[in-house]
């Protein structure tokens, strides 16, 4: 008799074909760009593999998030998945608009995030494979800990284990120290379920490689300052947080993959050549962008206009390195980089000085000419910080548009509705 | 015969429901008294009281729009914070003297961090709440008490000493007591009041003094003793949800023949079913431990929806509900996923469930009061 294979496996295995198959490609293009951007999908195929293998050995293999400190999970050699991580990877998957119609049919709300929608939808419908423990990451709205109430909740997840490390609402000494502490139990919880030990120079050292992939990017970063800006939409910035946040945390090869980048875009910056033929309009795009189709419509802005996306959230660097001489440190280092330099959860958890702030430093370094704010339906507490954003942006001289969009779900506003309003927007301010 | 309908003091704590500044707020204002609102029922107004302060749980009770607001929340931001925002650009809240802010959902602390920038209020601080109620967070809270305790005796000038907090304590325990109490009353076949007149008590309780609303409460009670309502009804239901300060929403639901007998919302059951621990050595640890893990909390705090679910279906068997209404202001995240849970657990124990969603102000009520007609059919009621 046999058994049927789980569901979640099998896609993990689907996928780690089809990302195999997508790196094989990209490395037959004469194009270094390609290339490079193609061993991204390199990275999440080792990194399917890598649960798979631990599942076919029976290992453990646990859920953790990029703001949870993964660097524990990697220096204690825990093979870790990321359930958050389904619905934007699922963003290319055919069917996804009827997975998005079943949550509704499920009964969650339309109104909630499509994000916080869609994990449930894969819990539920248990899609994902079954971890032996979950670090939960129930920040920075209220759709995380409801996702995680959920877990708690469902027939499929409910048994396992979770460990939530528990955020502080500001930045200060105390809430870094508070958040620190609750790491600590963090890791005593995943030694508990998993039998692994956490070795401290062995944190050490992924610490500091992942501080040098974290200076690789700021290097890259700054050479996207260049005008005209050497890359757009389609390469570098959300790229730069998977392989550092979340498929090679703390890796050789994910230093090695910035140094690639990096040496690249040095060669294009020196000779001045651009994303476009001729760049006439600087984007800031502040949130994450919908990569299930961003293709529909960023082609048609950068031909059309000469508009690029020079900067976006995700691709925003506010990283600093962790001072390793000092245990304590690294501690506090962690719980800083978890809460308020990772993209989205540094904007979102805190006061809305966090969103004006980094807006108005991209704004003055990457010499934007127009701000985006997507509007992405799930962020409330970005909608509540619009027009904390317009007025900052008034003051700062640059026109602000919105599109009120849900970056998951392409028939909420159409690629055709979006090009529409930045058509409209781009001859309101007279540069169309 | 409506018992509330001869009732001073029914009539005195329905004008403080329906207004924002109510005469008992007044006259304290006339002695000189000063007011702090709040923002949530997570923040601890017990402190407020121990300054000889007088709290005031914000509501937009009188707006009719959000005009001046939207210039700074979208459409898809809850309409609470939205009507509180506009209300307070329109100057209705110059009566305060302060205001406490919390991160107790997206929404409101939006609603702080614009309110900060637009709106001239002389006391202004924020509590960072934690996000589960173990001892860590327990502590944590301790020290955002304790934080806020400093904030309030430096700005307005007076000491507080733990036995003012626990004074406060106590007088607001009492009229939690009172408060329990006028909800035994709703456990009878014919209750003496409906779930709108409750409401009203309940919602006047965080708007004037407390002694002076412990008094009218008490007497109220005195005049309901014995009494009997008519009974007229066809469903006994209970509404759980977020915040509902507005009687005629209820109202809305009573006049299709539902009658409200027992809730858990943030102006209503939740508020009061627990007393703080007066006994407790640290008075502002009591605090945190009531706030935080004793008091039946809202989707805010992970791990409560279980506690949650049981508090629910007791209070359903202890008022012999026929069935819940699940309330949720329109984006709320919180309540959208409590509700899809609440939903199937109810279902298991049999409990009829019906979700609404809502706006802050109660305008067309048709859809409203045909849904819950098409619920009390759906019961064979």
């Amino acid at each position: 008799m046999t058994t049927e294979e789980h569901r979640g496996i099998r896609s993990y295995k689907e996928d780690r074909e089809r990302y195999a198959g997508f790196y094989a490609l990209s490395q037959q293009s004469e194009n270094p760009e390609i290339r490079v951007a193609g061993r991204l999908a390199k990275f999440v195929s080792e990194a399917r593999d890598t649960i798979l293998t631990a599942h076919e050995e029976g290992r453990p293999f646990v859920n953790n998030n990029y703001c949870t400190a993964p660097e524990i999970t990697e220096a204690m050699d825990i093979p870790w998945l990321m359930l958050y991580e389904a619905p934007f990877m699922a963003v290319s998957v055919e069917g996804l608009s009827d997975q998005i119609d079943e949550t509704g049919a499920m009964g969650l709300g339309t109104d909630l995030c499509t994000a916080i929608r869609s994990s449930i939808y894969y819990v539920e419908k248990d899609l994902v494979p079954v971890p032996s423990a979950v670090i939960g990451f129930i920040f920075p709205c209220d759709g995380m800990p409801m996702l995680h109430q959920v877990i708690k909740h469902s027939k499929t997840w409910g048994h396992i284990p979770m460990f939530c490390p528990d955020p502080p609402y500001f930045n200060d000494d105390r809430s870094i120290d508070y958040f620190a502490n609750e790491l600590k139990k963090m890791t005593a919880f995943l030694e508990k379920e998993t039998g692994a030990k956490l070795d401290m120079d062995r944190l050490r050292e992924v610490v500091e490689e992942s501080d040098r992939q974290y200076l690789l990017w700021q290097e890259y970063n700054e050479l996207r300052r260049a005008v005209p800006c050497p890359h757009g939409y389609g390469l570098g910035g959300p790229m730069c947080f998977a392989v550092s946040q979340m498929f090679k945390v703390g890796h050789k090869d994910g230093t090695e993959w910035f140094q690639n980048l990096v040496d690249l875009t040095e060669e294009k910056v020196e000779k001045g050549i651009g994303a476009v033929e001729k760049e006439k309009i600087r984007l800031f795009w502040f949130d994450i962008m919908p990569s299930g189709f961003i293709f529909e419509f960023m082609p048609w802005l950068e031909e059309e206009f000469g508009a690029v996306v020079v900067m976006d959230m995700f691709g925003n660097h506010p990283y600093t390195t962790i001072d390793t001489s000092d245990e304590q440190e690294i501690w506090r280092g962690l719980a800083k980089r978890g809460l308020f330099d990772t993209p989205m959860v540094r904007q979102a958890m805190g006061p809305a000085e966090g969103f004006v702030d980094d807006l108005v430093r991209i704004v003055k370094d990457y010499q934007i000419d127009v701000v985006v704010w997507p509007g992405h339906m799930g962020h409330k507490e970005t909608q509540g910080t619009f027009g904390i954003m317009r007025e900052a942006c008034r003051e700062l001289g640059v026109p602000f548009m919105d599109i009120r969009m849900d970056i998951f779900d392409r028939r909420y506003t159409t690629p055709d509705q979006i090009k529409d309003k930045f058509a409209r927007f781009f001859a309101g301010i007279g540069v169309g | 015969m409506d018992p509330t309908a001869s009732s001073e003091a029914f009539a005195t704590m329905a004008e403080a429901a329906s207004t924002l500044v109510n005469p008992a707020l007044q006259r304290w204002r006339d002695d000189g008294g000063r007011v702090i609102g709040f923002l949530c029922s997570m923040v601890p107004e017990e402190l407020f009281m121990a300054a000889g302060l007088l709290p005031f749980r914000m509501r937009a009770t009188g707006s009719t729009g959000t005009d001046l607001a939207d210039a700074y929340f979208t459409n898809l931001n809850c309409s609470f914070p939205r009507h509180c925002l506009n209300l307070a650009l329109e100057g209705e809240f110059e009566f305060l003297d302060g205001v406490v802010g919390i991160n107790s959902c997206d929404h409101i602390r939006r609603l702080y961090d614009n309110w900060k920038r637009n709106v001239d209020t002389g006391f202004l601080h924020f509590i960072s709440l934690p996000r589960q109620s173990g001892p860590d967070q327990i502590q944590w809270y301790t020290q955002e008490c304790r934080m806020l305790r400093d904030a309030l005796a430096e700005s307005f000038a007076v000491e507080i000493k733990d036995d003012d907090v626990r004074a406060a304590i106590r007088l607001a325990n009492q009229g939690r007591g009172l408060q329990r109490a006028l909800y035994a009353l709703r456990k009878q076949e014919r209750p003496p009041i409906n779930g709108e007149q409750a409401l009203v008590i309940m919602v006047a309780g965080t708007a004037m003094p407390k002694e002076e609303y412990n008094a009218l409460l008490s007497r109220l009670l005195t005049e309901l003793d014995g009494v009997q309502g008519e009974g007229d009804y066809r469903a006994r239901l209970m509404i759980t949800g977020g915040i509902l300060d507005d009687p005629a929403w209820v109202r809305a639901v009573e006049s299709v023949g539902g009658l409200v007998v027992t809730d858990g919302t943030c102006f209503g059951a939740r508020l009061m079913w627990q007393d703080i621990d007066e006994e407790a050595e640290d008075p502002l640890e009591a605090l945190a431990r009531y706030y935080l893990a004793d008091r039946p909390s809202c989707p805010r705090l992970l791990d409560t929806q279980e506690k949650r679910t049981q508090f629910t279906v007791k209070m359903c068997r202890d008022f012999n509900c026929d069935g819940v209404l699940g309330e949720k202001m329109m984006f709320c995240d919180q309540w959208d996923v409590e509700n899809y849970m609440l939903d199937m657990d109810l279902a298991d124990e049999g409990i009829p469930f019906l979700r609404i969603d809502r706006e802050y102000l109660t305008s067309a009520t048709g859809q409203l009061k045909t849904r819950v007609q098409a619920f009390i059919e759906s019961m064979g009621k």
